[in-house]
């Protein structure tokens, strides 16, 4: 991993394109500017993490346990 | 037809230009481009879509419509570029379903997919202001 130090108002510069900016520094957090093309998602890394486990997850399951699912949901679904 | 063989269905048999297309993979699998939708053994509203590229993977899927009736989430412009959406197109909506051993599944209802039925391009979206959650149980009925 590239470490580099910054100062409140400095900033990265990635690829012709992507601009991270310090904006302020204040009780150990950091307040961070990003300018980017629209369609790069920029997610908090701890999200975009929950939703990478929650589809792995999602990829475990048992083509027996699905049809006795599918029966009882078929029963409740409104008419 | 092509076969992807192996899978927990066994071998499928599948037309290459049917399959759903998503033009950057599922969050964590950004690898997995191409999805055959299953047909459905029971009628129901789970369906399950087998991935082209890994055999060993595939999702069951749902309109979480029909389950939150509040659940209203859009693409936004970049989103619907990406699915080639133009003004009047259709987008619907999908949940993907986390069955868990004891059955009790739940939604991802904090990234849901976006489908474009007219040209079958899907895109999986994190909603990062919202109260939805990754595993939301069905609601009490």
């Amino acid at each position: 991993m590239l470490v580099l130090t910054r100062k409140a108002g400095e900033g990265i510069v990635i690829g012709d394109d992507i601009r991270i900016t310090v904006v302020e520094i204040k009780g150990g957090a950091i307040r961070i500017g990003i300018e980017a093309p629209a369609d790069k998602k920029i997610y908090r890394q701890e999200i975009y993490e929950r939703i990478c486990r929650e589809n792995q997850e999602a990829a475990q399951w048992n083509p027996s346990d699905l049809d006795a699912l599918s029966e009882s949901l078929q029963k409740r679904k409104r008419p | 037809m092509n076969i992807i063989s192996g899978t927990r269905f066994g071998d499928i048999e599948y037309e290459p230009d049917k399959t759903l297309h998503f033009p950057e993979g599922l969050i964590g699998f950004g690898h997995l481009r191409e999805f055959v939708v299953m047909p459905q053994n029971k009628p129901g509203p789970l369906f399950w879509i087998q991935s082209v590229e890994d055999p060993a993977l595939a999702f069951v899927l749902t309109d979480p419509s029909g389950f939150f009736l509040d659940y209203a989430v859009a693409p936004d412009a970049g989103e619907r570029r990406k699915l080639g959406l133009e003004q009047d197109d259709e987008c619907l909506v999908l949940a993907v379903v986390t069955v868990p051993p004891d059955r009790r599944i739940t939604l991802n209802l904090a990234a849901p997919i976006f489908f474009a039925p007219k040209n079958n391009r899907a895109l999986q979206v994190i909603l990062e202001k919202t109260s939805w959650q990754t595993r939301t149980p069905l609601p009490q009925v």
